[in-house]
């Protein structure tokens, strides 16, 4: 940091062994600061957690051929690249938390955070994720991509559609990973005690999006084109990067209980950049072994599934469980699935089993979801798949005020039909008996 | 011999009425403590309820999992559990204080057997207690661990490491209290022993299957096939 005392824009990558991509996202980030900043001054940081396979050694000594720029103006200052590995608890949000860092030493009026795996990064990336910051005056910057129909599962099938339903704002890629945050937002971060927590690791993400989002700060999303990424280390564990992720939605509930309790409905986030169609990397996935996975579930779980599940939830999910392995019907509809995440939540904050093994627990029955929802669309196309996903996140929100009475533990109003838990497959099953 | 005889018999009345006149007091005595450790026992019992019942101390034992140690169906409030066992707990002790208001050898023996080991006692239980919590937790966590990783039977995996913590409990409880000390601690390193020789004979099998795949093909594990594959790409 000698010799550097501030910086306008800061551009955070945080990086565990991604030497084979983090070139391209280093130059990237940089011709996309000397293309479209060239005033400003600017450092690249990339936070390390400790890589092995020249991660840092690529961030620092990547070339950029400045010729094929064609910059319309010539940059002002040099922009700095800086690695540092960061200390504390081994993750994404540790690495964030170094970067936001710097970024309040250096006074950066805004900082943009991009994944080190990406390949599809462009340096229009930086423009999109800074300009409505430095521009507009907005405070953060999610991403908004195409991405393959069976990409981005998690955020397709949970934390979209409850962090919609919830705080009413529709961030379509919430834990994206890729943000533009302004130096009002960073200082807000930082002021936080919870670092220590899954915030530390995959739950970063949404932790910055549901901050700014129930702290009323300007949000806004910018369209990136397509996220082609590198698969994830396969080391990591489903279940944990589950676990972080929902955990962290769970426990902001608890806090922000005031802000999504009194919202109702959803409504659009300002989305900047020019939406294009864009061809995508095929993605394979094995249905058969999520639906083994789900039935090991079923027959192992029952006593954490029975505490955590409203009974005709359990119920519903049993009859799932005991049909046919081979049924090409298999289905856990959106109204099932819904249900299932909000009972978790519920049963997050009643507690009626520890935290750690409720939120493990959830993954068979995630499994279960990914698998229908696979075979539901495996024959539809992008436009029909996304009206699918909006079909779920409509569930989510129809069911809010359910959510909110059981979280506040009130009784069931007298007029209340019971809930219609069973799955649409259930309903063909009855039909042939 | 009718004056013997008589003799004989003011005798034994006299005797019966000196021991009568000896025990009486500490008799009453003993029934009147007897009478007041019941009330006490039983006031304290009704308090136990009324206080735990106020503050949800059912729920916080059942989400901790500690009454499922008592009642694993569930349907026993462990409110009721402790308010018995202080129940108990005072009327045993009445009964010892009346017992020594007898001021007899084997009452003070007893009592002061039962001071001794009480203290023994209740140190050994919470250590069960404890074990069989820990064995819980973490037989539950292997449950789900062995669930999401598809290992082969996970239930019995699960019971293991909970028999495991258990037993653990009872171990340290027997040392403390010094009973068997050396059956338990041996039979306690045998199982840790056998543990620690399987996880490391699995440790080598498979260790040497991927310095194979190493030596061999220039990979340090094998090649991800098909079902290695994490089950979801990215969130």
């Amino acid at each position: 940091m000698e010799g550097i005392d501030r910086a306008d824009i800061v551009i955070g990558v945080p990086s565990y062994n991604n030497g084979r991509t983090i070139g391209h996202v280093i130059a990237a980030a940089q011709a996309g600061v000397e293309k479209y900043f060239p005033q400003f001054r600017a450092v690249i940081v990339n936070s390390d957690g400790g890589s092995t396979d020249g991660t840092r050694e690529a961030v620092l000594g990547t070339g950029l051929n400045k010729e094929q720029l064609l910059l319309m103006t010539t940059p002002l200052f040099p922009v700095h690249r800086l690695s540092f590995p960061y200390h504390g608890i081994p993750g994404k949000g540790s690495a964030f938390r170094l970067i936001f860092q710097i970024a309040r030493q250096l006074d950066a009026r805004a900082c943009v955070v991009v994944d080190s795996d990406l390949r599809s990064i462009t340096p229009e990336w930086i423009d999109l994720l800074l300009r409505p910051i430095l521009h507009t005056g907005f405070d953060f910057v999610g991403p908004y991509y195409h991405r393959h129909k069976y990409d981005g599962t998690i955020t397709n099938s949970i934390v979209y559609p409850l962090t919609r339903a919830l705080y009413g704002m529709r961030l379509r890629q919430p834990i994206g990973g890729d943000f533009g945050i302004s130096r009002r937002l960073i200082g807000r971060y930082l002021t936080r005690n919870d670092w220590e927590t899954d915030t530390a690791r995959f739950g970063i993400d949404i932790w910055m999006s549901t901050i700014a989002i129930a702290e009323g700060y300007r949000v806004c999303q910018s369209f990136l084109g397509a996220k082609l990424h590198d698969a994830k280390d396969p080391g990591l564990h489903l279940s944990d990067m589950l676990h972080q992720v929902v955990g962290s939605v769970f426990r902001l509930m608890q806090e922000y209980e005031p802000v999504w309790t009194s919202s109702t409905g959803s409504q659009e986030v300002d989305l900047f950049g020019f939406r294009y169609g864009v061809g995508l990397d095929p993605i394979e996935v094995n249905t058969e072994r999520m639906i083994a996975a789900f039935r090991r579930g079923c027959e192992e779980l029952g006593e954490i599934w029975s505490a955590a599940l409203s009974p005709e939830t359990y119920a519903a999910i049993r009859r799932i469980g005991a049909r046919n392995p081979g049924a090409q019907d298999f289905s856990l509809d959106d109204d099932l699935w819904s249900q299932v995440v909000l009972d978790f939540a519920v049963a997050y904050k009643k507690q009626p089993v520890e935290r750690a093994h409720l939120l493990r627990s959830l993954t068979p029955l995630y499994l279960a979801r990914i698998a229908s929802f696979v075979r539901e669309t495996r024959l539809l196309g992008s436009d029909e798949v996304d009206e699918r996903i909006e079909h779920l996140c409509l569930a989510f929100e129809h069911k809010k005020p359910e959510l909110i009475r059981r979280w506040n533990n009130k009784p069931e109003p007298a007029s209340h039909q019971p809930r219609r838990v069973e799955s649409t497959a259930d309903s063909k099953l009855r039909m042939e008996v | 011999m009718l004056g013997l005889l008589e003799q004989i018999i003011k005798q034994a009345v006299e005797r019966i009425s000196s021991q009568i006149l000896t025990y009486v007091p500490g008799l009453l005595a003993a029934i009147f403590i007897l009478a007041v450790a019941w009330v006490a026992a039983r006031a304290v019992r009704w308090l136990i309820i009324k206080i735990f019942k106020g503050i949800t101390f059912d729920r916080f034992l059942k989400r901790s999992g500690l009454s499922s140690i008592i009642d694993t169906a569930g349907r026993l409030q462990t409110s009721q559990v402790v308010a018995k066992t202080v129940y108990w707990i005072i009327l045993i002790a009445g009964i010892l204080v009346a017992l020594n208001s007898f001021n007899s050898d084997l009452s003070s023996r007893l009592t002061e057997m039962a001071v001794f080991l009480f203290p023994k006692l209740v140190a050994a239980a919470a250590i069960i207690v404890a074990g069989t919590w820990i064995g819980r937790y973490f037989g539950r966590t292997t449950l789900i661990w062995a669930v999401n990783e598809g290992m082969p039977w996970p239930r019995k995996l699960s019971a293991f490491v909970r028999a495991l913590f258990t037993f653990g409990g009872i171990v340290a409880a027997a040392d403390h209290l010094d009973f068997a000390r050396d059956v338990f601690l041996a039979a306690f390193i045998l199982v840790v022993g056998g543990i620690v020789l399987a996880a490391s004979l699995a440790l080598g099998l498979s260790g040497r299957e991927s310095v194979r795949n190493y030596l061999h093909e220039g990979k340090g594990t094998a090649e991800e096939n098909a079902d290695d594959r994490p089950l979801w790409r990215h969130l």
